[in-house]
């Protein structure tokens, strides 16, 4: 029998083209809610690698809609004290795993989010951070000595974070290492020196930048141009040249936009009609596209890019950190952000 | 998760997916704990990677396992002497890995492994990985993560560079649309064929490469239109860098001076000087402010009052002289207006393209344009005309390419700012070259009736004493480099 027969992309369902053009507020809501409310559930069980970023994409996109207190705040903060390694300092996704930068700076965002910095051993993390910088002024994810520009965006931004920048790291040299992933051709970031632009690394060089106030090194018209050309007419924005649409995208391109004052060289209308599009409208959440399957990533995301266009209903978010503005202003951090022209 | 459609199932069919997960979820548990408790206990042997293996291959992503499996390689060479039995357990690792880039060819945990693998290796056979990227790229040629390995591989192999630039072109002649081959190109051709020429900023290449290129890049592009990919790279041979770090305007009078840099920087107390004809310094302008209050600024404040000096101690010739390794040109010869010095420098002053190059500029015009004639909506088209006129010469085609750009805003309307923006840069690029030539230099720049939408530039308008701005961006007019140099206050 042809399986496929069954398969009803909900693109075609009329009812959802009418709906969609509104934001489903209180279906993304309960969706963040019970994501990871049945333990046993497939796909949460086997995104536990990633648990402490899973964490902080809901947290961050309930706040981010006023509805924080939805999550239970005393469990989160013990789980993530769980999570942190005793002999580096570094948190793991989850107990059980090993620590690592990425799901560091997940711990870090959330306990900001939280006001509850007090309840970890900063200083242990401030160690592991500067632990992992290497002479080229590049950064390891953990010990096994992977280097790539999201590494050194995720150690400015824990150090921003923590309020430990100075004197802990060599800035001038991680500096040095980012500009040196940065492509003549477009002017935008890979993951090391050489690779070719991708936006969500150009989110993370271009972060690295507004965080150590260093943005006068990028050449703005030339990668706004590159960034503006990811909108398709669709409204969606893709990563790289010819490639598909995705929310996520609406992210790392918006925000890198934002920070280099060129976000009207694209179309907000157009971009919000896409992703809202991509609202799951029984089940709440967002997926990468039109039709596919919602997941609490592509949710943040959804969410944290309307924010940014000034969405009605929802709290203002900082592009570089991607966190409320409010917890940015509350731990009295500026990252950089250019002028329009 | 990416790219997984949201399919309408029957209940039945439902059910049956929901028991098959949770005997997943069941197996997956029970293998963890297996795994942890093997851990703990140091038993880093053939079941541990049996026990990894088999949740790796499911789900690459989980990097715990993939430590856990460079533990156990750690642990044979520690035990092991034998090279043989230590190369063994490395390629049982390669073989695995790739295994798991089958299911998963964008895992970064699997080719950061192979990196991991190759590195410890007694024998690492670095042409054969060169030969996998091969493979892998045939089977999705924009794979950036095999792109990367890739570079690295052929480093390690030490593969000359004309063979990769060999390999590039065979990949694009089988698809021009292939952004990836495009990049890998222009990291090879500038260490290839070194520009040595004095246009600033530097092309991307000897011109005379630069002609084979323009010619390439254009065949690909007009094989199908719509295809960014080639159109990006024309763009950038065609040189659309920001200008090189350099001093752009210069003001001084006895109160204060004012210094603007093409692009932002942070200025050092011992970096400028007034010097005369013979090199004596006569100021030396030590305590530099940003205009802005910002840590790196493209306009800088030095006052004067301090040790105030009066005009008439100005030198007959003087100079500036900036002392650092970033800018090229350290001695400046300033011109007098009133009681003041001053320098200014229109920006992107245009470096003329060699003759064979220009004819090839030409003749892509002309291609563009009738091009244009069957499809005058095309935008790739639109855009690079434009692109060509203002690279052939800025001044004669700058109506024309303007007329271009107004074009773009409506056939291209998702990004009609990028366009008027780009406008209002060219409009303004063409009004500081005749403003530099004038006699409203540096007294009054009137920009009243140019048709801006935003204001570049902004940093060379500081040494005007008055400025006239376009009414729709008088709201630009608190900037701190537009308030008029002789009355700022800092």
């Amino acid at each position: 029998m042809d399986f496929t027969t069954f398969a009803k992309p909900s693109t075609v369902d009329t009812n959802n083209d009418k709906s969609n053009s509104d934001l489903h507020f209180w279906k993304h809501v309960e969706y963040i809610e019970n994501h990871g409310k049945d333990q046993d559930d497939f796909e949460y069980c086997m995104t536990e690698f990633l648990r402490m970023s899973g964490i902080y994409w809901g947290v961050t996109a309930l706040d981010i809609m006023n509805q924080l207190d939805r999550l239970d705040r005393k469990s989160i903060i013990d789980f993530i004290r769980r999570c942190q390694c005793p002999v580096t300092g570094g948190f793991a996704p989850c107990e059980g795993h090993d620590p690592h930068m990425l799901y560091t700076l997940s711990a870090i965002q959330i306990l900001c989010i939280y006001d509850a910095l007090n309840e970890i051993d900063c200083e242990a993390v401030v160690r592991y951070v500067s632990g992992l910088q290497q002479f080229d002024g590049s950064f390891f994810g953990d010990k096994w000595g992977e280097v790539d520009t999201r590494f050194s965006f995720c150690a400015v931004a824990i150090l921003t974070l923590l309020g430990r920048m100075e004197g802990t790291i060599n800035v001038e040299r991680a500096v040095k290492f980012v500009m040196s992933c940065c492509n003549q051709t477009d002017g935008g970031f890979g993951s090391k020196p050489g690779a070719e632009s991708h936006a969500g690394l150009i989110y993370c060089c271009v972060g690295f930048l507004s965080l150590t106030q260093s943005l006068h090194l990028l050449d703005i018209d030339k990668l706004g141009w590159w960034l503006c050309e990811r909108q398709l007419t669709s409204g969606g924005l893709n990563g790289r040249p010819e490639k598909l649409p995705d929310v996520c995208y609406s992210w790392w391109v918006l925000s890198s936009l934002t920070i280099m004052g060129r976000l009207h060289w694209i179309s907000a209308d157009k971009l919000k009609e896409f992703i809202l599009s991509c609202q799951d409208n029984e089940t709440g959440g967002f997926a990468d596209r039109t039709g596919n399957l919602p997941d609490i990533f592509h949710t943040l995301f959804g969410i944290g890019a309307l924010s940014l266009l000034g969405f009605e209903g929802l709290k203002p978010i900082n592009p570089t950190l991607c966190m409320p503005q409010y917890v940015i202003d509350r731990l009295g951090i500026k990252p950089q952000i250019l002028p329009k022209p | 998760m990416h790219g997984r459609l949201k399919v309408r199932t029957t209940e039945e069919e439902r059910e049956r997916k929901k028991k098959e997960q949770a005997l997943k979820v069941k197996a997956y548990r029970a293998a963890m704990v297996k795994i942890q408790e093997k851990r703990l206990s140091h038993e880093l042997d053939g079941e541990m990677l049996l026990l990894t293996s088999q949740i790796l291959l499911r789900n690459p992503d989980v990097s715990t396992l993939w430590n856990i499996r460079r533990e156990c390689a750690e642990q044979i060479v520690l035990k092991t002497e034998d090279l043989e039995e230590q190369q063994a357990i490395f390629e049982t690792e390669l073989n695995f890995s790739e295994q798991c880039l089958l299911v998963n060819p964008k895992s970064y945990n699997c080719w950061h492994h192979r990196c991991w693998i190759l590195e410890h290796s007694p024998k690492p056979n670095w042409e054969r990985e060169v030969q996998l990227c091969t493979k892998y790229l045939k089977m999705d040629e924009r794979n950036f993560h095999t792109w990367d390995y890739r570079r690295y591989v052929v480093e390690k192999a030490n593969i000359p560079k004309q063979s990769e630039l060999d390999f590039c072109t065979e990949k694009i002649k089988v698809n021009f649309s292939n952004y990836s081959s495009w990049h890998h190109r222009s990291l090879l051709l500038p260490l290839l064929y070194p520009y040595e020429g004095e246009a600033q900023p530097k092309r991307a290449m000897s011109e005379e490469k630069l002609q084979n290129e323009l010619e390439m890049v254009l065949t690909a592009a007009f094989t199908d239109p719509n295809d960014s990919s080639a159109w990006f790279y024309q763009r950038w041979l065609l040189g659309y860098s920001r200008q090189e770090l350099d001093v752009c305007a210069f003001r001084c009078n006895n109160k204060h001076a004012m210094l603007a840099f093409t692009n932002p920087l942070i200025l050092d107390a011992k970096d400028v000087a007034i010097t005369n004809s013979e090199g004596t310094v006569i100021i030396k302008l030590t305590n530099w402010h940003s205009i802005n209050k910002t840590k790196a600024d493209n306009v800088w404040f030095f006052s004067l009052t301090d040790n105030a000096i009066s005009y008439k101690e100005f030198p007959k010739e003087a100079f500036l002289e900036i002392n650092r390794s970033d800018i090229s040109l350290k001695k400046i010869i300033l011109k007098t207006y009133k009681e003041s010095l001053f320098y200014f420098k229109s920006p992107n002053q245009q470096h003329a393209f060699s003759k064979n190059v220009l004819n090839e500029l030409q003749s892509q015009l002309e291609s563009c344009e009738s091009l244009l004639e069957y499809e005058p909506d095309s935008k790739w088209t639109l855009l690079t005309s434009a692109l060509l006129m203002h690279a052939i010469d800025a001044q004669k085609y700058h109506n024309k390419s303007l007329e271009n750009l107004e074009k773009l805003q409506k056939v291209d309307a998702l990004r009609e700012n990028y366009y008027k923006d780009l406008a209002s840069r060219w409009i303004l690029e063409k009004f500081l070259l005749n403003w530099m030539d004038s006699d409203a230099v540096p007294y009054e720049l009137d920009l009243r009736s140019e048709n801006l939408n935003a204001l570049y530039y902004s940093q060379y308008l500081c040494i005007a004493d008055k400025l006239l701005l376009p009414n729709n961006l008088t709201n630009y007019s608190s900037m701190k480099q537009l308030q008029g140099f002789s009355i700022f206050e800092y």
